[in-house]
């Protein structure tokens, strides 16, 4: 039977004949995507934070926070070891760079030296700049105090001039700067656990996804209602439209509004920040149809309960405003046990999670079974229910 | 013209207690227009609610052409068409989106559709507003869409509830005339209207409905004959004297 999909594209086309809703619709999500790009990810030089904690305290690991200091863009902020952890199991920073104790003594040593790098996951995209950073840094240090321990034991007591010492000297810091006597080991000390703080624009592109997906809660749940007040819901039941058909085709359409949105949102993203191949698009688009129908089941339950456009306004709003709030749009959700375990409770959680992992996390649909599944049995569990509750609302 | 296509059976509805309908029955034949009478609030648009299908009665029953409204309203929906009271069209598209959707729902395939949406609207007048949005209609221009959409899968049965209220004499003639022509190609037509001349040319016969009774059946003729001299009373003088002079509603 055809009539579902007419409902459909017909729905589609009211939606779409309405210029003034369908720009709204579509240039929404484009402007505040690319505010909030603009506001969090679209920085060309880099700026950042380096967490240091000085456990030698000697002259080599004086040296390699002054010249971190000294490093454009890049601040350092000291802190205790105690510190240093409990911001870490925050996730307020995402690294922190460790110094050991007996750091300069062993460089004066000529001995290899570890730097520790304890981080959150990933470290996040500035985490590991600053690592890199650090690493060069510590390197060169050590390079100079090599050259100049090699300067002083070949030419102290010589009749060589002090400039020329100095000269040489030079040299083989250039040289073991090229070639370094001198290890410096970088050990990342890591946790396992979501590391996203610093990537909050690979996080952020499907969180908005997911929260104009949701905006289709506010829409599904006003059809009803409104073919009501239109009078042309009754009209279609004087129709040979069964009530199955009518239902199909609400649901469709729902389905349908949400992916052009998707749609859009999605090719910006891929065509201008190069999010990924067309594969992981593809991938991405049929994750949030998945998204789209639990989504479109759920506005429907609320609009099959809804006696007027208010509540049903008020129930979808509400609705959308916890599930992207408490699903992790605008913040971390593991920050907490608390909201952690609250945003497990959101389909948001799920849905942002695994189109992180699509978009930009280089996984594909497949590695996001659960997901997929959850949101699959969302959408047959609303459909049930929806479709129980559609015939005392309908008629 | 004899055989029953239409039977109310002792249908009653009450909304929240109040009767709205009251234990109504009567007949409509083949080819009839049949005109449904009664002061605001009698209970017509209730009736014809019953009769399409979308409001289950509380009692009684309705046939058509020998199919229950209550056990197959499936059945009985391939052969009705409504044009309701109210204007229930989709205001930001087309006339001929409009009747075409609607089309489809009735079971046309899209050609089919299209092709009859073209025949309605120049039916009703409408050919070169074909494709215009509903909304920038005027009233009158929207109720002949209203009628328009409820002639798509050419019905053999069509509710006409008050088509045409707030229209000029020209719009309410061409009505008329559309009414009587498919009634000519064997059309039923269910008619309400609170225009009694308009009643009193165009149906073969009347029901008078006040407080959710039927109080009066018959040709105008016989209605008339009811008060004085068929020739020389109005249906409006024997609407009256049936159904009071007191306001309603
Ligand atoms: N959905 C409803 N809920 C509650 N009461 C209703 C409803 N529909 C109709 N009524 C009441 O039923 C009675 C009959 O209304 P109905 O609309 O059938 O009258 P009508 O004869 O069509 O009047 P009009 O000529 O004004 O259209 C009225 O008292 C009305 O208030
Ligand atoms: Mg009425």
């Amino acid at each position: 039977m055809l009539r579902p999909v007419h409902i459909a594209l017909f729905e589609v086309r009211r939606y779409i004949v309405d210029r003034g809703d369908l720009a709204f619709s579509l240039a929404l999500p484009m402007a505040l995507f690319a505010l909030m790009y603009g506001v969090f990810g679209g920085d060309e030089t880099f700026n950042g934070t380096a967490n240091v904690v000085d456990l030698d305290g000697g002259p080599a690991a004086q040296e390699f926070v002054s010249r971190l200091e000294s490093v454009d863009g890049l601040q350092v902020r000291l802190r205790s070891l105690d510190e240093a952890d409990r911001a870490l199991a925050r996730t307020s920073i995402l690294t922190a760079i460790v110094i050991p104790p007996g750091f300069s003594d062993a460089l004066a040593a000529g001995e290899p030296v570890k730097l520790t790098v304890k981080q959150r996951g990933t470290g996040g995209d500035e985490g590991q700049i600053v690592s890199s950073i650090a690493l060069s840094v510590a390197q060169r240090i050590a390079a100079e105090v090599q050259a100049r321990r090699w300067a002083r034991t070949t030419m102290e007591g010589s009749a060589i001039p002090q400039p020329e010492i100095d000269q040489a000297a030079q040299a083989a810091v250039t040289q073991a700067d090229a070639d370094p006597a001198v290890d410096v080991a970088v050990v990342v000390e890591g946790e396992s656990g979501r590391a996203d703080g610093g990537q909050f624009v690979d996080r952020l592109l499907p969180g908005i996804l997911v929260m104009f997906l949701m905006f289709a809660v506010t829409l599904s749940s006003q059809v009803i209602v409104d073919e009501r007040r239109l009078g042309t819901l009754e009209r279609l039941l004087t129709t040979r439209l069964t009530l199955n058909q009518l239902f199909a085709g609400k649901f469709l359409a729902g389905v349908a509004r949400a992916m052009l949105q998707a749609v859009v949102l999605l090719a910006l993203a891929y065509a201008v920040l190069r999010v990924g191949g067309p594969s992981s698009f593809f991938q991405a688009l049929a994750f949030a149809l998945l998204v789209a129908a639990a989504v479109g089941a759920i506005g429907l339950v609320i609009g099959a309960a809804a006696r007027t456009r208010e509540q049903a306004t008020w129930a979808a709003v509400f609705f959308t405003m916890f599930m992207t709030i408490f699903g992790g749009t605008f913040f971390d959700p593991s920050e907490t046990k608390a909201l952690d375990v609250l945003s497990h409770v959101t389909l948001n959680r799920y849905a942002i999670d695994a189109l992180e992992g699509i978009t930009s996390g280089g996984k594909s649909f497949a590695d996001y079974g659960v997901q997929a599944g959850i949101m699959a049995g969302v959408a047959v569990a609303a459909l049930t229910v929806a479709r129980w509750a559609f015939r005392r609302t309908v008629k | 013209m004899n055989e029953e296509f239409l039977a109310a059976k002792e249908l009653r509805k009450a909304f929240n207690g109040n009767v709205a309908v009251d234990v109504v029955s009567f007949s409509i034949m083949r080819k009839e227009i049949f005109g449904l009478l009664g002061p605001n609030g009698a209970g017509k648009t209730t009736t014809i609610r019953m009769m399409a299908t979308v409001l289950p009665p509380d009692g009684g029953d309705v046939m058509v052409d020998g199919h229950s409204v209550l056990r197959h309203a499936g059945e009985v929906r391939k052969l009705i068409g409504v044009c309701p009271q109210e204007l229930a069209l989709y205001p930001e598209l087309t006339a001929l989106e409009n009747l075409v959707f609607f089309g489809q729902m009735a079971g046309l395939g899209g050609k089919q559709a299209k092709e009859a949406a073209g025949e309605n609207l120049l039916l009703v007048g409408l050919q070169d507003r074909a494709k215009d949005a509903v909304a920038k209609f005027s009233g009158g221009m929207k109720r002949r869409v209203n009628l328009a959409i409820s002639l798509m899968s050419r019905p053999a049965l069509l509710f006409l509830d008050e088509p045409t209220v707030g229209i000029d004499p020209q719009s309410r003639n061409h009505i008329f005339e559309t009414v009587q022509r498919l009634r000519g190609e064997g059309m039923t037509v269910l008619y309400t209207t609170h225009y009694m001349e308009e009643a009193d040319r165009l149906c073969d016969r009347l029901a008078i409905m006040d407080h959710g009774q039927l109080i009066a059946v018959g040709t105008p003729r016989e209605l008339k004959a009811q008060i004085g001299q068929p020739e020389k009373v109005t249906l409006e003088e024997v609407f009256l004297s049936l159904t009071g002079r007191r306001l309603r509603d």
